[in-house]
């Protein structure tokens, strides 16, 4: 008796061990997540490296390796891609002669080859200097960067705003006047159309050179920094998105940065393709897909739900159809991206280019991925989760309340809107908001139907009609993927991937938290009323 | 439960309207939203089924011409609008389709005749031997211009290059040209078995500009008549046919003819040859109506040897010409009796009938594939050729197909190669194996941790550890894939091939060591182990498995010098020849593993918690014990529900795809072990559609595969689907 005990009990422990492997898997996975993706934007301090050859390092030390026969080796981050060509560099800790943590060094965080790690030197503006020494540098610093900030704004207005929207008109102009030759239209028309293009095209020109002489003189003040073996560089000053003193960062001056580094991530555009600067046209974009998705998803999942709960007689056929939509849920994501990609892409989007937009032809319009195939096709993807979950809410309304609106006088479908579609609500949203979080975090079928790695401009602008479904979009899954995976530089890149593989979990965990404490709250209601 | 319309209160018009369109409203939606659904699958079968359709030869135009000469030789243009002909009179004649005079008519070779003559792989032009034993290339050009949005192709002929041969015409028997930018090459045999092989070469000064033009001549002996010779485009190798039925090969190597060994087709003479695209592939045709197609091929001992690969279902005669594609690999062969369209990699033969032309003396393939030209007895015809998916068949998709340059018939996934002239290689098998193995992988790492976990869940567990268990396994089956992948792919993957002897370690010492505590729980003191509520003995497990990780971490190294001689890929490949990668088959089995937990998790803990409790209470009331229960009782009244759950699970491990496309190195390999990488159907689609041209053969191959996978996944789901409900019926029952 107790040696069968003794078994069984040391068996119960081993299926104990799986369940807490099991929970220790998903906790480490998200902290692991959490603390790569958070850690990144904190600033550790700067170390200068002086090597027993002569060489010198400044940067931020990013990882050791210790390995048996070599000893531990140090990679530093060295930034300085402009001068040395490379942003990591190992070194020997054997080789290691003096370390220091120099206060005067300088993090310059900028808009083009990545940052600078260095001493300042002096501001420039042509030949005049502005400011000489560190201490003098770092307080002049920031009334010029202010404005040039204000500059680089409008030069931002310009280019995307104003030029933008000639680009645009020109553009559409052009297909215009296709598309009156291609109709063999009269050349009164064509004329008048064609005296509108040259005005946009002198409005163009003259954009152009307002932008030449904005940005000489956004370009004319320098900073002047040293690297660490006393090479000189200026850097335009417009450049320049932050000027930190790591060494000497003061605590709130440090949760500052910080703070101010996940903003830049959440609201910023990419920079430097995807591997710096933030991931806002993804966020935009997920969340824009997913919009689209629900406004499809959630009247034709409730129509179908409604359809086989209220309406269908229920028999063979029904079970069938009801067994059939749940395993739609199984089958593979991609099979669905490749659903789309023939069918809505090459079919109806082909079909719709030679209807509606011969004249930009060959060039496809709809007839290639964009933001509504994508929608559509998670839509597909998502609507056995609404139409199981709506069904499952409608069956949770008691008859009773159906017979006595019924009794009332009301009719089926007066039953249905007011008494028995409100009271499955909230089974209804349940279902909506799976499909979300399962469509925010699915990316195989999108990488066939509309996104990309750099969409140049977001789907919504302010250009007639405003919303642009046809247009390809970014998506922060991809971004995983994409910056991830396909990036040259995998070791630089990794912290942003961690970041932005956080902010999806974040979104997919919200929406999904949602979905449980909705589904709670009508479990409780039904339980209540049962009663 | 339906309730009957009675005559109650009176329905105004309005609201019965309402009603009435209410209720069409939802039936046609919801019935369309469920046909909808169901559609996805008819359209993928739409799609995937051109790949069935017979192919089309038909003829478009036919007209007779003034020349009573027999036509040696035709060619046709990129869009078929012009016909070149080469007839015995010396004239080269181009016509417009369906015109009887030619728009062109020029002697070739100050007005001698032509003795023979033929189009060339992958070339515009004849090669020519002409009444004065000269050979010679006669390049043609179509030119394409547009006027007013108007084609208008312009044929023209360049200056031939002649190359003597110093023998009188009717002494040569067989001869073949090839040309290309710098040089152009000429072999012929003649009839007291002698070959020739010239080359003349023009080389230009990069300096002055002039051209410098060298003649080289090898000559040797044959040991039979030769009926037919090709020579490849490199000007390397020469293939020629012979009337006894053997096949020869030499290779023109340091100023001489090398022969490698003769071959022999048949007793019956070779009567028509011919390469394919790529110039690796050729086809012969003999007297007895027979063809087959042939390579090279390496052997074992390393020597190169010509083989013969498949054979086409025989003609009634002899084949008296054969002319291949310059897009793919099919080729139409002709007898008299007898015209075929076949295509070499798949096997097929594509389409047969009756020759489009009686007495056809010359046939070509347009060069967009697309069509044939024939020519014979005054007359000149276009047929269309219809035939877009030649390269499929069930064989060639799951069956091993024997590919050229490969030393025996394989399995093999290559859908796209540098070149036009690649032998696309679309063999599902090794991808549908792939997928196998990204599913046992994930499945031995989830099936274990999965159902155990869900046994303590619903059997042991102290309710209020279900706060905690519940949210983890919901928040696990809600991580988006793409984050999986790229833990597994940037973060596991890195880690495990510095450590993966760890990881070995971990798998010996963890269950031991759980088992072991079990044990050791069980000897305690009764008054300290009373203290302990039952069920949250989970919560040791933070102990136990922080010790056994301690543990691995120490013996890693010692463990690693002592059984993999301090560096485990080293040894590894050393012991057994398998390379480790850095994304193996073990990094995909963890992160999928991770995603298909939850799955199994919650269906078999639904399972487990849905046995009725009295079937428990009965056993532990006749004394067994809790562990004794669960063994006896809830795991066999339950074991549908495993099924079902683990069929669920292998659903989601087949049709993952963003893990497997991070985590792999998505190599289309065959192959078992647990070190190297693999390619799974799902990850292939993803890899290979972007760049698959709309409705072309590789766009249907991936439709095919999605097709697959839908069928399979659905079916899986089915099964399970209804194994879970018959489940549920005996509960309700008991």
């Amino acid at each position: 008796m107790t040696r069968r005990k003794l078994i069984g009990d040391s068996l119960t422990f081993l299926t104990a061990g799986a369940l807490a492997l099991d929970i220790i898997f998903v906790i480490a996975v998200i902290v692991l997540i959490a603390a790569k993706g958070l850690g990144h934007f904190w600033q550790k301090d700067l170390i200068e490296l002086k090597l027993n050859d002569g060489r010198v390092y400044l940067g931020e030390i990013w990882n050791r390796e210790s390995n048996p026969d070599a000893g531990t080796r140090v990679r530093l981050k060295v930034g300085n891609r402009d001068v040395s060509g490379t942003d990591f560099i190992w070194v020997d800790e054997r080789q290691v002669e003096v370390q220091t943590i120099p206060v005067n060094a300088v993090l310059v965080e900028r808009s083009e080859w990545g940052n600078f790690y260095g001493y300042p030197v002096a501001i420039r503006h042509g030949d005049r200097i502005l400011a000489e020494g560190s201490a003098a540098v770092m307080r002049r610093f920031g009334s010029v960067h202010a404005e040039k900030s204000r500059q680089l704004q409008r030069i931002h207005e310009i280019e995307k705003d104003e030029i933008g929207d000639v680009n645009f008109q020109i553009e559409k102009l052009r297909l215009t006047l296709r598309r009156v030759e291609l109709g063999g239209g009269d050349s009164a028309a064509r004329a008048e159309l064609e005296s509108q293009l040259d005005a946009q095209q002198y409005r163009y020109d003259r954009l152009v050179t307002k932008l030449e002489s904005l940005n000489a003189e956004f370009e004319s003040e320098r900073l002047v920094l040293e690297t660490a073996d006393g090479i000189e560089r200026a850097i335009v000053l417009g450049h320049v998105i932050r000027l930190v003193q790591p060494n000497v960062l003061s605590a709130v001056d440090a949760i500052g940065l910080y703070a101010s580094r996940i903003g830049e991530f959440l609201t910023a555009e990419s920079r430097e393709s995807n591997t710096e600067g933030g991931v806002f046209p993804a966020i935009f974009g997920t969340v824009m897909m997913v919009f689209i998705m629900s406004i499809v998803v959630v009247p034709f999942g409730v129509l179908a739900a409604i359809y086989l709960r209220e309406y269908a007689k229920e028999g063979l056929a029904v079970r069938v159809v009801r067994i059939a939509v749940n395993n739609l849920a199984g089958v593979p994501s991609i099979v669905f991206g490749v659903f789309g990609l023939g069918f809505f892409v090459y079919l109806m989007g082909g079909s719709i280019d030679r209807l509606f937009y011969p004249e930009s032809l060959p060039n496809p319009t709809f007839g290639t991925g964009g933001i509504l195939w994508a929608s559509l096709t998670l839509a597909l993807l998502t609507v056995p989760v609404v139409i199981v979950a709506t069904e499952e809410g409608l069956a949770a309304v008691p008859q009773a309340a159906r017979q006595g609106s019924r009794a009332l006088g009301a009719t089926r479908f007066e039953t249905l809107w007011r008494v028995v579609v409100p009271a499955a609500m909230p089974g209804i949203l349940t279902g909506l908001i799976l499909a979300m979080a399962r469509a925010a975090g699915e990316v195989a079928p999108l990488m066939i139907v509309g996104m990309v790695k750099l969409a140049p401009t977001l789907p919504v602008d302010g250009n007639f009609p405003f919303v642009h479904l046809e247009r390809k979009f970014m998506h922060l899954g991809f971004h995983i993927f994409d910056v991830g995976f396909q990036s040259p530089n995998v070791e630089a890149v990794k912290p942003m991937v961690f970041a932005t593989a956080l902010v999806l979990i974040l979104v997919v965990l919200a929406t999904n938290l949602i979905a449980i404490l909705l589904r709670n709250r009508l479990r409780r209601k039904y339980a209540a009323s049962a009663v | 439960m339906r309730t009957a319309a009675r005559p109650g209160p009176p329905i105004s018009g309005r609201r019965r309207w309402a009603e009435r369109v209410a209720s069409l409203c939802v039936r046609v939606g919801g019935f369309a939203v469920v046909t909808g659904i169901l559609g996805i699958l008819a359209f993928l079968i739409a799609e995937v089924f051109p790949v069935l359709l017979a192919s089309h030869v038909e003829t478009e135009k036919q007209w007779s011409t003034t020349v009573t000469a027999p036509v040696l030789a035709v060619l046709t243009d990129e869009h078929r609008t012009h016909t070149a002909t080469l007839a015995a009179d010396g004239y080269l004649r181009i016509y417009r389709k369906g015109a009887e005079a030619p728009v062109m008519e020029e002697p070739i070779g100050d007005g001698r005749r032509i003795v023979s003559a033929k189009s060339v792989l992958g070339d515009t032009g004849f090669a020519v031997l002409a009444a004065d034993g000269r050979i010679a290339w006669i390049p043609l050009e179509f030119s394409i211009s547009f006027v007013e949005q108007t084609r208008v192709v312009q044929p023209e002929v360049s200056a031939p290059v002649w190359i003597a041969t110093d023998q009188p015409a009717e002494d040569i028997e067989a001869f073949s040209v090839r040309h290309d930018a710098t040089s152009t090459a000429a072999i012929f045999s003649t009839k007291d078995h002698h070959l020739a092989w010239i080359r003349i070469s023009v080389e230009e000064n990069m300096f002055t500009g002039e051209q410098a033009e060298s003649v080289d001549r090898f000559d040797t002996q044959v040991s039979a008549a030769i009926t037919e010779i090709l020579i490849d485009r490199e000007q390397r190798n020469v293939f020629a046919g012979a009337t006894n039925g053997e096949l020869f090969w030499w290779e023109v190597e340091g100023g001489a003819l090398d022969q490698h060994a003769t071959y022999r087709a048949s007793e019956h003479a070779v009567t028509a040859m011919s390469m394919l695209i790529g110039d690796r592939s050729i086809v012969i045709g003999q007297a007895d109506g027979s063809i087959s197609v042939w390579f090279r091929v390496p052997q074992a001992d390393g020597q190169i040897e010509l083989q013969r690969i498949r054979d086409f279902p025989a003609h009634g005669s002899a084949i008296g010409l054969i002319t291949p594609s310059e897009r793919d690999r099919s080729f139409f062969a002709l007898s008299n009796e007898t015209m075929g369209l076949y295509y070499s990699t798949s096997s097929r033969t594509l389409w047969t009938g009756s020759p489009l032309l009686k007495g056809t003396t010359a046939l070509s393939y347009a060069p967009k594939g697309d069509g044939v030209v024939f020519a014979g007895g005054g007359a000149v015809g276009l047929a269309h050729v219809e035939n877009p998916h030649p390269e499929i068949t069930l064989a060639s998709l799951f069956g091993r197909v024997w590919y050229e340059d490969h030393a025996e018939p394989m399995w093999v996934w290559q859908s796209t190669g540098g070149t036009d002239e690649f032998e696309p290689k679309l063999g599902l098998t090794p991808l549908m194996l792939g997928t196998l193995k990204g599913t046992i992988y994930s499945l031995i790492i989830a099936i274990p941790l999965g159902i155990l976990g869900a046994l303590y869940t619903s059997q042991f567990v102290h309710p209020r550890m279900q706060s905690v268990i519940k949210p983890a396994v919901e928040i696990m089956a809600s991580l988006p894939s793409v984050v999986l992948g790229f833990l597994a792919g940037l973060w596991l993957a890195p880690l495990l091939e510095k450590n993966f002897p760890m990881l070995v370690l971990m798998f010996l010492i963890h269950p031991p060591l759980i088992l072991m505590s079990g044990w050791l729980w069980h000897a305690l003191p009764k008054r300290f182990t009373a203290r302990m509520v039952p069920g949250t003995e989970l919560l040791l497990y933070g102990m136990i498995m922080a010790v056994g990780f301690a543990l691995a971490f120490a013996l890693a190294e010692p463990f690693e010098a002592q059984m993999f001689a301090g560096d485990f890929s080293r040894w590894l490949y050393e012991s057994s020849g398998l390379r480790y990668d850095q994304r193996n088959a073990v990094v995909v089995g963890i992160a999928m593993g991770f995603a298909v937990i939850p799955i199994i998790f919650s269906i078999a803990e639904d399972a487990f918690s849905n046995v009725p409790k009295n079937l428990a209470a009965a056993s532990l009331a006749l004394g067994a014990s809790r562990w004794e229960t669960v063994v006896r009782v809830v795991l066999p009244t339950a074991s549908a529900g495993i099924f079902s759950a683990i069929m669920i699970g292998l659903g989601r491990a087949v049709g993952e795809t963003m893990i497997v496309l991070m985590a792999t190195g998505n190599t289309p390999i065959l192959d078992w072990s647990a070190f190297n990488g693999f390619r799974t159907l799902s990850a292939n689609i993803a890899v290979e559609i972007p760049e698959a041209p709309h409705a072309g053969t590789l766009y249907r191959v991936l439709f095919i595969s999605a097709l697959l996978l839908f069928l399979l996944t659905f079916l899986i789901n089915t099964v399970a689907e209804i194994v879970r409900q018959r489940l549920r019926q005996r509960f309700a029952r008991l």
